[in-house]
């Protein structure tokens, strides 16, 4: 059994870390307190958060009001409401007039399903922000990243969105892996056969894939994509420079995420064969998140399946 | 009449003619809403709000939003007569490169404390921006003005709900109260009757005033401020195109061009610039 961590509560960890000496820090909650597991914030600082009740289009807005005079809001809530539900007020009222709002959406991809069905998962919202202009997007792999990550955002200035999970994350990284914001890192580098590109949580089963492909003698370059925007693609170029050949997985629609951003690096940049993984444009359904994973094709033996296939015909 | 009525009366008659100029010149805009919301606006900049046009970030200023944005072109001559930026810039409204957006933006125009357009949203941002104040322990007001038809938003709604919970008592909204939207009577495209009703079932401190009398606005506004605990919601019964005789309640100039005969009797209706 992998051992699990709480990427819910190490968001909240991370903002107590950078709460004592940053008095602009607050949060806000759509009745998502709990949710958030933010108990240890709130009783600590109380009136530096705020819940505005069951409604994200107006916590939104309500926190562009907050930043526009100088504070820097968290918006904690299920990732769907924020990113769908409250979509137009993210773009025209954070991210238009680029105010420090950081959306940290829980719940994000399949990791709801143990708990929840579709209407509280998420798997569009890569695509639906990338496309907004000045939205940067970060999605750590474990809780421990979480927490580094929760303590970069609130360095930076303007609208950011963090998907966090269910609170059930593998832990994939010891405590003395930083993060870099706005840097994809390669993690594995057995040889240029193939590039395995992941994002997320589900990062664990790349890495399981590039060690079993490894073992096969198939020899790749696995690269976690933490921050999708800004892409990092002199990092990805780089890699499909050498590989000429890339799979990409993620826990979101195939369309708009991970494998269309590093697409676009490829016909842009640098030619490449692919294979995107990912929910192959369906909707997923509850159940426990390992066995969703492997139901929908997002399996390690997927990852390794649609190596194989990419580099059997580069032979050929 | 309060001694600073006529001022006010001649700054509204100033404001309309730029109105009028500003979407002619630009070809496109919503005269109609702009001319409703002017003594609103000329109450407001030109006596009540505590503004510094030289430091139009002072974070003690009072906030303003223009929640119907389609409204800019009155806020935009008000700031500017106010000083926040020269009057030459009217005429370049949403003309490529201007600061002066066919929607208000608040880091493109001087003075403007939020960017705005998409309806329903001047009461939830005005209310984080109250709940910030206080945090702060600053004691600058947020006054909102949003449309009668934009009541139809669910989002504006939800703030209501919160903005009263939270007893966001320095929350001051402005309902103009013209009877008309986009596709005609109010009572007939939505059915909306009876505005205060509901602000006040939801716990807000509500009046009624007419929106062109100044005496009216300056008293509501005095007996918003005296409420501590409650936001306050002032339904102004207002004209839509008041000031012009040809578009008072014509709700073709919802969104229309004068063009130059109809500029000229405007200017000429209205006086001497």
């Amino acid at each position: 059994m992998d051992k699990i961590a709480s990427t819910r509560e190490a968001f909240i960890a991370g903002l107590m870390d950078v709460a004592p000496d940053d008095p602009k820090i607050c949060m806000v909650f759509a009745d998502s307190l709990k949710a958030a597991r933010a108990t240890p914030f709130t009783e600590k600082y109380p009136g530096r958060w705020f819940d505005v009740g069951i409604c994200e289009q107006n916590a939104v807005a309500f926190s562009a009001g907050l930043a526009s005079t100088g504070l820097k809001p968290f918006f904690n809530t299920y990732a769907g409401f924020i990113t769908m539900r409250a979509c137009e007020q993210v773009r025209s009222f954070v991210a238009y007039p680029h105010l420090n709002v950081k959306l940290v959406g829980l719940n994000g991809g399949i990791y709801g399903g143990e708990r929840e069905g579709v209407t509280h998962m998420v798997f569009e919202e890569f695509g639906i922000l990338r496309s907004v202009a000045g939205m940067e997007i970060v999605v750590p792999a474990d809780a421990g990243q979480v927490r580094k990550a929760t303590r970069a955002l609130a360095k930076r200035d303007g609208p950011a969105y963090m998907r966090i999970g269910s609170g059930r994350e593998p832990v994939i990284f010891d405590d003395s892996m930083d993060f870099e914001f706005g840097k994809a890192r390669v993690l594995r580098e057995y040889g240029t056969d193939a590039a395995i590109f992941a994002v997320g949580p589900i990062l664990k089963r790349a890495i399981l894939a590039a060690e079993a492909l490894a073992k096969e003698g198939i020899k790749t370059t696995l690269v976690e994509v933490h921050t999708l925007k800004p892409l990092d693609t002199d990092t990805i170029a780089a890699v499909l420079r050498k590989t000429r050949a890339a799979v990409t997985l993620e826990d979101h629609n195939i369309n708009g995420g991970l494998g269309s951003a590093v697409a676009e690096v490829i016909a842009e940049r640098e030619p490449a064969s692919l294979i995107r993984l990912g929910l192959r444009d369906v909707f997923a359904e509850s159940g426990d998140a390992e066995l969703l994973f492997d139901h929908f094709g997002m399996g390690a033996p997927h990852v390794c399946e649609a190596v194989r296939q990419l580099v059997s015909s580069k032979r050929s | 009449m309060r001694p600073e009525v006529p001022l006010l009366t001649d700054m509204a008659r100033h404001l309309r003619r730029d109105v009028f100029s500003m979407i002619h010149q630009c070809g496109d805009g919503h005269p109609g809403a702009a001319l409703s919301i002017t003594d609103l606006l000329a109450a407001l900049y030109f006596h009540v709000m505590r503004v510094d046009p030289k430091n139009p970030e002072w974070p003690d200023r009072d906030r303003f939003i223009l929640s119907k944005g389609h409204g800019c072109p009155s806020y935009y001559a008000a700031l500017a007569r106010r000083g926040f930026f020269p009057p030459e810039w009217l005429p370049t409204l949403r003309k490529l490169g201007s600061p002066l957006q066919g929607h208000p933006v608040m880091k493109k125009t001087p003075g403007v404390d939020m960017t705005t357009g998409s309806l329903g949203h001047g009461i939830p941002i005005g209310a984080g921006m109250a709940a910030a104040g206080r945090l702060a322990k600053l004691d600058y007001y947020v006054y909102v003005i949003t449309g009668d038809g934009e009541l139809n938003e669910g989002i504006l709604w939800e703030a209501v709900q919160s903005a009263a919970h939270m007893k966001l008592g320095r929350l001051i909204a402005f309902v103009d109260n013209n009877g008309w939207q986009s596709g005609g009577v109010i009572k007939d495209v939505s059915g909306l009757t009876n505005l205060a009703a509901p602000f006040a079932a939801f716990g807000w401190h509500t009046q009624e005033i007419d929106g062109h009398d100044f005496d009216q606005i300056l008293g509501a506004i005095e007996k918003a401020k005296a409420e501590t605990e409650r936001p306050s919601v002032i339904v102004a019964h207002t004209i839509k195109g008041k000031g012009i005789p040809f578009t008072e309640n014509d709700n073709s100039w919802h969104k229309r061009v004068p063009n130059k005969e109809e500029l000229a009797a405007a200017l000429a209706y209205l006086g001497g610039s």
